[in-house]
């Protein structure tokens, strides 16, 4: 938590925002059962549930790291609606296909045509039990061992994924107000599990869902300015009432709307070299203010050496680490393709040249 | 008295929005102005809108409403082309390869390819080698577009365009390949007749091997 301050710890630290099943087990040495998704919840199974929580420790114990990231919960007895095609519903209207290579749920469509059928929708329950199961139950087994970030979803990403790109869009032009209220309604979601959260003491808030792509934000400024940000605050301000700092995840090219959200948060995560993020410069422009978590290419640990990995990760020790408020990751998370050598190369370069005061050599 | 192609050239370079773009189009078939020259309008102000996405003036969700707004001036100007017209565009065909489920950069290289002229036809998500085999043999396109977002899909791409060498159907299409990971080395290594690093390029791109 040192480092969350600004301070230099001993080391720096490490973590993942994710890894995904096939290397989970071969960390943990253990078989994953049920049903995952990265984005979303998509089942209500208890028992799997805790079979996942209770290999992510492991792992996470296995590999040393210092944070560990955990989802919210779907609510008791909750089941996501079945498509006949192999396809099912989350609880936000999203439609999920299931990525057999990387065996988790991914977002692929939506059953929102119209923001008439918005309206019609039952917006999720905040307060139905047992959404806090998992981070409680994480909370449970890594005591104080580890600090533990309560993963939310951003309410922009999730209306973006909820209404799919084109009528999100669409609606951009033809119904601005519509969208702002669906942010407004998801936020209005995410300040209660933010508080959930805090009760089930968790360390941290991490909000997943990304805001930009290569080039840019997904949508002008103008929108996170007038519509994102304001409601954003109000997640951050909850957190903050509690005492916990507020990190937030996106790939692609923050640099147009930088100079905002580092007044509102208190760290980002991933700092996507592959859209030109150098975190080098993030750290100078913005070092006293944000934690920076990244940002060893996810590209490159599929495909680039150990050796050239170890590198890396030593340039990203030596841009970041300095003066505290940095924490090592990958730019993601550790996706199924990438080399599990090189992560673990990622993490035994971190260990070595990250020792405060940073002096990296060979 | 306002100038109809002027005024289409216009709402897409400032990406206005659909009622803008219909209004104009309508003023100009009312003028009986050719579709050929309103397509040519449209085109020069999505060109422009494509710059100022690459110059960091516009963002994604500009170029999407582009495409939008593309795809909608198409569908009006369907009843007006002539039977040749519509018939002699290139083929294209499209789709993320097996294994990947992301659709966002393929869905706008396929606008783009529209935009640009050429009749697209899209395969979806996670499209075997078999399919895109298949399709080849039996649509018989000029272009092959391949797409991925994830790492683990570049194998699939290897795997497309070992399929058709294998089938004989190679030496029958051109093959672009692009997404996050892709690389123009990778799309050397593979054997791709070109790659392009973003939906802007897809359409020169496409141009370019066709006339290699």
């Amino acid at each position: 938590m040192t480092t969350l301050d600004h301070t230099e710890p001993d080391v720096v630290p490490i973590t993942e925002m994710a890894i995904e099943p096939v290397h989970l087990e071969r960390i943990a040495q253990t078989k994953l059962v049920g049903e995952s998704s990265l984005q979303t919840q998509v089942s209500a199974d208890r028992r799997a549930e805790t079979n996942a929580i209770a290999a992510t420790v492991l792992a996470y114990q296995k590999l040393g790291f210092e944070l560990v990231p955990c989802e919210l919960s779907a609510p008791d007895g909750w089941k996501p609606r079945k498509n006949p095609d192999g396809t099912m519903i989350d609880e936000w209207g999203r439609i999920l296909s299931h990525d057999t290579k990387c065996r988790t749920w991914v977002p692929t469509g939506s059953i929102f045509t119209d923001s008439e059928d918005f309206e019609r929708f039952p917006l999720a329950d905040p307060d139905a039990p047992g959404r806090m199961f998992a981070i409680e139950e994480m909370r449970r087994r890594i005591g104080d061992e580890m600090a533990l970030g309560g993963f939310i979803r951003d309410p922009f990403a999730c209306a973006w994924e909820m209404f799919k790109i084109n009528d999100f869009v669409r609606w951009l032009y033809e119904k601005p107000s519509f969208l702002q209220r669906v942010i407004e309604n998801v936020t209005d979601f995410n300040v209660e599990i933010i508080k959930q959260i805090v009760d089930a003491k968790a360390d941290l808030i991490l909000s997943g869902g990304d805001y930009a792509e290569k080039k840019g934000p997904l949508v002008p400024p103008k929108f996170f300015k007038d519509v994102v940000f304001p409601n954003l605050r109000r997640q951050v301000e909850v957190a903050h009432r509690a005492g916990l700092k507020f990190i937030k995840h996106s790939d692609g090219n923050l640099n147009p709307i930088l100079d905002d959200l580092a007044d509102i948060v208190d760290g980002l995560h991933s700092l996507d070299p592959s859209a030109g993020m150098d975190i080098g410069d993030v750290k100078r422009r913005y070092g006293d203010k944000l934690v920076l978590i990244g940002n060893v290419s996810v590209d490159n640990l599929c495909r680039k050496t150990k050796k050239e990995i170890i590198e890396e990760t030593k340039g990203c020790l030596h841009k970041a680490a300095p003066g505290g408020g940095y924490i090592l990751s990958s730019s993601n998370s550790w996706y199924t393709d990438a080399k599990l050598e090189n992560c673990l190369a990622m993490v035994d370069a971190g260990r070595k040249y990250g020792r405060y005061p940073i002096g990296i050599r060979d | 008295m306002s100038n109809p192609l002027g005024e289409i050239e216009r709402a897409f370079r400032d990406v206005s929005g659909l009622d803008q773009m219909r209004r104009y189009t309508e003023m100009a078939l009312d003028e009986k102005i050719q579709p050929s020259e309103i397509i040519a309008s449209m085109r020069k102000g999505l060109s422009a809108a494509g710059t100022k996405y690459e110059q960091g003036e516009y963002f994604l969700s500009e170029l999407v409403m582009s495409g939008i707004m593309a795809r909608e001036l198409s569908e009006m100007l369907k009843p007006y082309l002539r039977r040749d017209e519509s018939q002699s565009l290139v083929r294209i065909v499209i789709g993320t390869v097996k294994g990947d489920l992301h659709d966002i950069g393929k869905n706008l290289v396929l606008t783009m390819l529209s935009s640009a002229g050429f009749e697209v036809q899209d395969l979806g998500v996670d499209v075997s080698p078999e399919k895109f085999v298949e399709i080849v043999k039996r649509e018989k396109p000029r272009v092959v577009a391949m797409s991925c977002l994830l790492t683990v899909a570049m194998d699939a791409m290897k795997n497309v365009m070992d399929r058709l060498t294998e089938s004989g159907f190679r030496s029958e299409v051109k093959v672009l390949v692009g997404g996050r990971p892709i690389t123009s080395d990778f799309a050397e290594q593979i054997g791709a007749d070109g790659y392009g690093a973003d939906a802007i390029e897809a359409a020169s791109v496409a141009k370019g091997v066709l006339t290699r």
